[in-house]
């Protein structure tokens, strides 16, 4: 079948067959970044994990469960998070307060276990605004690298690290 | 029939019944947490105030009889105002802790609150906080969830017949307490009868909790359907409650108005067991086997037997009692001599009456039935441990398992006289069996994985209750169904098919069943 050629190849004028243009350009960009960094000290990349570039308030990382005022857990064993989350991560027993232990939660019930499966969440955010009482946040930075699978589960002790803000509502 | 009319409304209703209740059968819902069918009318609550024309003041619907021609003002815009003011006032003390409340999802305050109480409250002051406290053996009281709608102390005394409850102070210290009478001979620190979870049931909020259940699942998380309850040969139509295909607990039936109010704790709560420790395998003397080893066993055991004992069957429905029986027919053609009783505790032959209200004296489904097939032949207990050092072959269906022979610890049922064993060694038959060295005679058939599965002879595995679909005959002679709620692992199978499989068992030459 015979063919149309449609397309008009562009015809290089006798200077630009030389590239100089071109290659000079590429050049220029190349050295441009070249002194900035290592003779202006303006590097781009920096040298993780030695050195983190803050993140944006709004950025949705590892899990942390907060402490109120007080000290207390804020979780109470709710299920909202569980409910809501839509990768099915979070797994959560609740159990009601021992006597001896009745100061470090403010209401009668707790998470006797809470763990989040990093493998599952696809870290959408939804846990926390389904949290009425402002326990988890997702604050706590990039994932951790780790060599199993079960480094990949957050348990409580992981996420509870820090103590968190404030006020309810209030992410670090 | 009296005809009223309701916001202006013609409703032709039974004047013999209370409004509320006269009412919802037109479906005409009038809110109220104190008011119910079955207890006596207090008008504490204050949720169901109508207007009625002609008369002044606002009137509670629970304690106004119906009169022919009455005009009532149900869900008008002052009556709504009026029961908005009733929210704010019980919700007073309330502290809105849904949710970490037990309760939540089925809870009466929430859902009225939702729908007619405020979003916002204007009370500023201080709640009032009293600690949680037990009460009962299975039950907590949270005081500052409680609404003091009374409902909880006239079950006691009217539908129960105890008189523990009571309510305590005035005013906005007024709490629900549990006060045993002083003239009781037995002092008991808590609360101690078979009511607990109707109790907590009839709670309209979340005051009264049961421990058994507590916290392990919400609400809408169970999958209900209606079935009934394998407790007992009541056999009181329930709905289901299942999560990852376990029975948590039965609770009372969609329409209570014919399939009744209650349901007792020792039904209630036993439905836990049922996926807990299930055999799977059949099992030869305590080591695991296939089915084609232990059927053809089996045979050869039955084959060389002069005299069977067949010990339970009240356990299984109807069909399968009709397969057990026409196997012992042909066995007792063959020459054999075949007992057969489905009572395997002292206490079922002991009792003569109804442990309570609701409580058959057979902790078995089926027991009316194998009444009447006449699978009661021995006389007492010592006739059935008689028996067993006589027999060759003790074929023990159903018995031995949880939770027809024993309830695991936690469960309360505290029914005054019957004893639930805690684990099967402590079950009477198991030290019959026992102490006469006869496992080497015994063929179970069986649901659970325990002592008594690893000492028999031959162990069979089969379907429990809420497993299977059958017909079961309860204690007046009714015929009822059950439905399948729990899904079962493939290949166990019920009596009846296991029956006709070691039919057709291959033998071993020279065996004759």
């Amino acid at each position: 079948m015979a063919t149309i050629q449609v397309h008009k190849k562009y015809a290089f004028k006798w200077y630009e067959k030389f590239y100089f243009m071109s290659i000079s350009a590429g050049l220029w960009v190349t050295l441009k970044h070249f002194f900035k960094s290592a003779l202006l000290r303006r590097m781009v990349t920096v040298s993780y994990p030695e050195k983190k570039k803050p993140l944006s308030s709004r950025f949705r990382g590892l899990h942390r469960l907060k402490r109120n005022e007080k000290g207390q857990e804020r979780c109470t064993a709710c299920y909202c998070c569980q409910w809501v989350c839509p990768a099915d991560a979070i797994q959560i027993i609740a159990a009601e307060v021992p006597a001896d232990k009745q100061y470090l939660h403010p209401e009668d019930k707790f998470a006797k276990s809470f763990q989040v499966d990093l493998l599952r969440c696809i870290y959408c955010g939804l846990c926390e605004e389904a949290c009425p009482k402002g326990a988890i946040y997702l604050d706590g930075g990039m994932p951790m690298p780790a060599d199993s699978r079960d480094g990949l589960i957050l348990d409580k002790a992981k996420m509870m690290e820090t103590t968190g803000g404030a006020i309810i509502g209030e992410r670090n | 029939m009296a005809k009223i009319f309701v916001d202006g409304t013609e409703y032709e209703v039974d004047e013999e019944k209370n409004l509320i209740d006269a009412l919802s059968e037109k479906g005409v819902e009038i809110p109220h947490f104190c008011y119910h069918s079955k207890l006596s009318v207090v008008g504490m609550c204050r949720i169901c105030l109508i207007e009625v024309e002609g008369v002044p003041k606002f009137q509670a619907a629970c304690n106004t009889p119906v009169k022919e021609g009455m005009k009532i003002n149900a869900f008008g815009e002052k009556i709504v105002k009026a029961r908005e003011g009733v929210m704010e006032f019980l919700l007073i003390n309330h502290p809105l802790d849904c949710p970490v409340c037990d309760k939540a999802g089925e809870c009466r305050l929430q859902n009225y609150s939702f729908s007619l109480g405020h979003e916002t409250t204007r009370y500023k002051e201080e709640k009032r906080n009293i600690p949680q406290e037990k009460i009962g053996t299975n039950l907590l009281i949270n005081h500052n969830r409680c609404i003091l709608c009374y409902r909880c102390v006239r079950f006691d005394r009217e539908i129960v017949g105890v008189n523990d409850l009571e309510m305590l102070a005035r005013g906005n210290d007024t709490i629900i307490a549990y006060t045993p009478p002083e003239t009781s001979t037995e002092k008991s620190t808590y609360l101690n009868h078979n009511y607990q979870g109707a109790l907590a049931d009839v709670c309209p909020v979340g005051a009264l909790l049961n421990e058994n259940t507590l916290f392990q699942s919400r609400v809408w998380w169970y999958e209900s359907k209606e079935s009934i309850c394998h407790g007992c040969s009541t056999l009181c139509k329930v709905t289901t409650n299942v999560k990852n295909n376990a029975l948590y607990r039965y609770m009372p039936p969609q329409k209570p108005q014919q399939d009744g109010y209650f349901i007792c704790d020792f039904g209630r709560f036993s439905g836990k067991d049922f996926s807990q420790d299930r055999l799977h395998t059949y099992a030869l003397n305590g080591t695991k086997a296939t089915s084609k080893e232990a059927l053809p066993a089996l045979a050869e055991k039955i084959a060389a037997a002069k005299k069977i004992l067949v010990l339970g069957g009240a356990t299984e429905s109807c069909d399968d009692v009709d397969a057990i029986e026409s196997e012992i027919k042909t066995w007792r053609a063959a020459g054999k001599d075949v007992v057969w009783d489905f009572r395997t505790d002292k206490d079922a032959f002991a009792a003569a009456k109804d442990w309570d209200f609701l409580l058959s004296r057979d902790v078995r489904p089926n027991a009316k039935y194998l009444r009447d097939k006449n699978a009661a032949q021995l006389t007492d207990y010592a006739a059935i441990e008689k028996e067993i050092r006589a027999a060759d072959l003790i074929i023990v269906v159903g018995e031995l398992a949880a939770p027809f022979a024993y309830q695991t610890g936690e469960i309360h049922a505290n029914v005054k006289g019957l004893r639930i064993a805690e684990k099967v060694e402590d079950t009477a038959l198991f030290d019959s069996l026992n102490s006469a060295t006869a496992w080497n005679k015994v063929a179970l058939f069986t649901t659970h994985d325990n002592t008594a599965a690893e000492l028999a002879a031959i162990a069979i595995p089969m379907l429990v209750f809420p497993e299977k679909s059958g017909r079961f005959i309860d204690k007046a002679g009714n015929a009822k169904t059950t439905t399948p709620v729990l899904t079962h692992v493939q290949g166990l199978e019920s009596p009846a098919q296991i029956l006709a499989r070691l039919k057709s068992a291959a033998l071993p030459a020279g065996a004759a069943v």
